[in-house]
């Protein structure tokens, strides 16, 4: 400890690195929690500082509210964040997948948040361009948040009791608001349960994420063959187990399929009926050894039509989609949670 | 300086757990010959198999007795308390395996400490590569250092020859573990 408070800038910087010191962080820097700025979250929620909302009772842990605070303040969020940071965990540790050993899994999954209602645009939800990756405060700190409580307040660090072999790219940092806007369809969390037009958030447990680039014909068809073969993927079916998939289409797939009379279950039950692989080509990955009875010939890679989740999100600037993938074979529960509206942002001036 | 950065709240404290203590293990028995071994299984692929290729070594080399096996109702948690209860009531020593992913590792730690705790010697066989997480949840149990047989890495995708031989490779070191050294 060189640094003198003479400078308040060398003490931040120093501060931050007490947090690395200590092994709080991803490996980030995070902003160190103090009483003020924990009180400063925990105002914007009716909530119980003590209350525990989750339990890791094999590794004798618990975490509170007060706790996921702390972590929200370390991940970067803003306080108005923190109803939000709420709802992702009581969705995200709702999820059948979350209710294992989740964290600890060697397929280190990553969730995938997904935002609807009026709450993207008031807190800066990008549900556009670019929806996956960086740059927007309130997609990178929400999942970060739920990260750091899971390593904080369980003790689930990486390379201890986390075994991820190498762990989903976008780890704790998945988090899109759907772009409902240029969405022909209702919003993902009606489906969910929630009404539109109200602040919900659903969570997924996802082990990758794959373009699909098809912006090459007008035949829906051909469009539904081409997502239907990244579903159909072998290395992602588990055997007897299935795997699943969902997809985070873009606006103008989602639109040119809406334009064709597709609503989300036409999509949903065309993927089911296409996304199926022979048992030749199973038994020639060698995955045929985990059935105890094969199944039929060809073999659905989907569970079921309604566990592919369908998402729209992204920029409506080129033919692209996603095709994610359900971590395990219990796949999305098909709950979304409503985000209460932030106490503070409630009683602040209009 | 010290003081300042005392200030800056530790998010890994939480709420107390069930922390339980260190587990007084079981006593060992000194000779196998005629008591009752019961498997715990996991449902790890092969983990069936090779719990039954060691009961097999120890019926035919040591004169005991399969007696009962139970599978989890899930891979990730430890094994409910009727299924030790039954385990403890039909064995006179367990084999719990095998613990060969992330989650289901720890898993296994836990289930040998809660059988130990029943007052049942018992043996927890993990593959290497999960060592870590072994250690960790011995440790996160209160019993820093219990004992388990580590086999190779991997085990889901031996034939069934191959984990003959991995059993039996395994056998010695399980045959110490059950019968002593007497357990700290």
């Amino acid at each position: 400890m060189t640094t003198t408070t003479a400078d308040p800038l060398a003490l931040a910087r120093q501060a931050i690195e007490h947090c690395h010191a200590q092994g709080w962080t991803d490996g980030l820097p995070v902003v160190p929690a103090t009483e003020d700025a924990v009180a400063e979250f925990l105002a914007t929620v009716d909530r119980d500082p003590d209350e525990v909302i989750g339990a890791q009772s094999h590794l004798d842990r618990r975490v509170t509210v007060a706790q996921a605070a702390v972590n929200a303040v370390m991940a970067g969020c803003l306080p108005e964040y923190f109803p939000l940071v709420l709802a992702a965990w009581t969705a995200l540790t709702g999820e059948p997948a979350a209710q294992g050993g989740a964290w600890q899994s060697t397929s280190g999954p990553s969730p995938l948040l997904v935002v609807n209602g009026p709450v993207r645009h008031r807190l800066g939800v990008n549900c556009a361009g670019g929806v996956l990756g960086p740059g927007f405060r309130a997609n990178a700190t929400v999942p970060r948040a739920l990260g750091l409580l899971v390593r904080n307040g369980f003790g689930i660090r990486p390379q201890q009791l986390e075994q991820a072999t190498q762990g989903v790219p976008g780890r704790w940092q998945l988090c899109i608001g759907e772009n409902e806007e240029l969405s022909p369809w209702e919003p993902f969390s009606v489906g969910g349960g929630v009404p539109a037009g109200t602040d919900a958030v659903s969570a997924m447990l996802i082990r990758d994420c794959e373009y699909v680039d098809n912006r090459h014909t007008e035949d829906v068809e051909a469009l539904l063959r081409d997502l239907a073969d990244t579903l159909a993927r072998t290395g992602a079916y588990l055997g007897i187990k299935h795997s699943t998939g969902g997809l985070v289409l873009g606006p103008e797939h989602a639109q040119q399929l809406a334009a064709a009379g597709y609503g989300r279950a036409d999509v949903q039950q065309w993927l089911f009926d296409a996304a199926v692989r022979s048992q030749a080509d199973l038994r020639a990955v060698g995955k045929e050894s985990h059935d105890a009875e094969p199944g039929p010939d060809p073999m659905h890679m989907m569970p079921s039509p309604a566990e592919i989740p369908v998402i729209v999100a992204g920029a409506a600037n080129a033919a692209i989609s996603m095709v994610f993938r359900p971590f395990g074979w219990s796949t999305w529960s098909g709950r979304s949670v409503p985000v209460p509206v932030s106490l503070t942002a409630q009683e602040a001036p209009a | 300086m010290t003081e300042l950065f005392d200030r800056i709240i530790d998010p890994t404290v939480g709420p107390a757990g069930d922390a339980r203590g260190r587990t007084a293990l079981a006593a060992r028995p000194g000779d196998l010959t005629g008591l009752r071994l019961g498997l715990l299984v996991n449902t790890k692929r092969n983990a069936a198999e090779f719990v039954e290729e060691v009961a097999g070594v120890l019926a035919a080399q040591h004169g005991m007795t399969p007696s009962i096996t139970r599978t989890k109702p899930s891979i990730v948690h430890p094994a409910p308390a009727e299924m030790v209860e039954e385990l403890r009531a039909a064995s006179d020593v367990v084999v719990v395996g095998v613990g060969d992913c992330g989650s289901c590792s720890a898993s296994a730690i836990a289930d040998g400490l809660q059988l130990e705790a029943a007052g049942v010697p018992t043996v927890v066989v993990v593959s290497d590569a999960f060592r870590v997480s072994a250690d960790a949840m011995a440790e996160l149990q209160g019993t820093p250092g219990y004992q388990y047989v580590a086999t190779p890495h991997p085990v889901a995708n031996l034939s069934r020859a191959g984990l003959r031989d991995r059993a039996a490779a395994a056998a010695p070191e399980i045959l110490a573990l059950l019968t002593g050294p007497a357990p700290r």
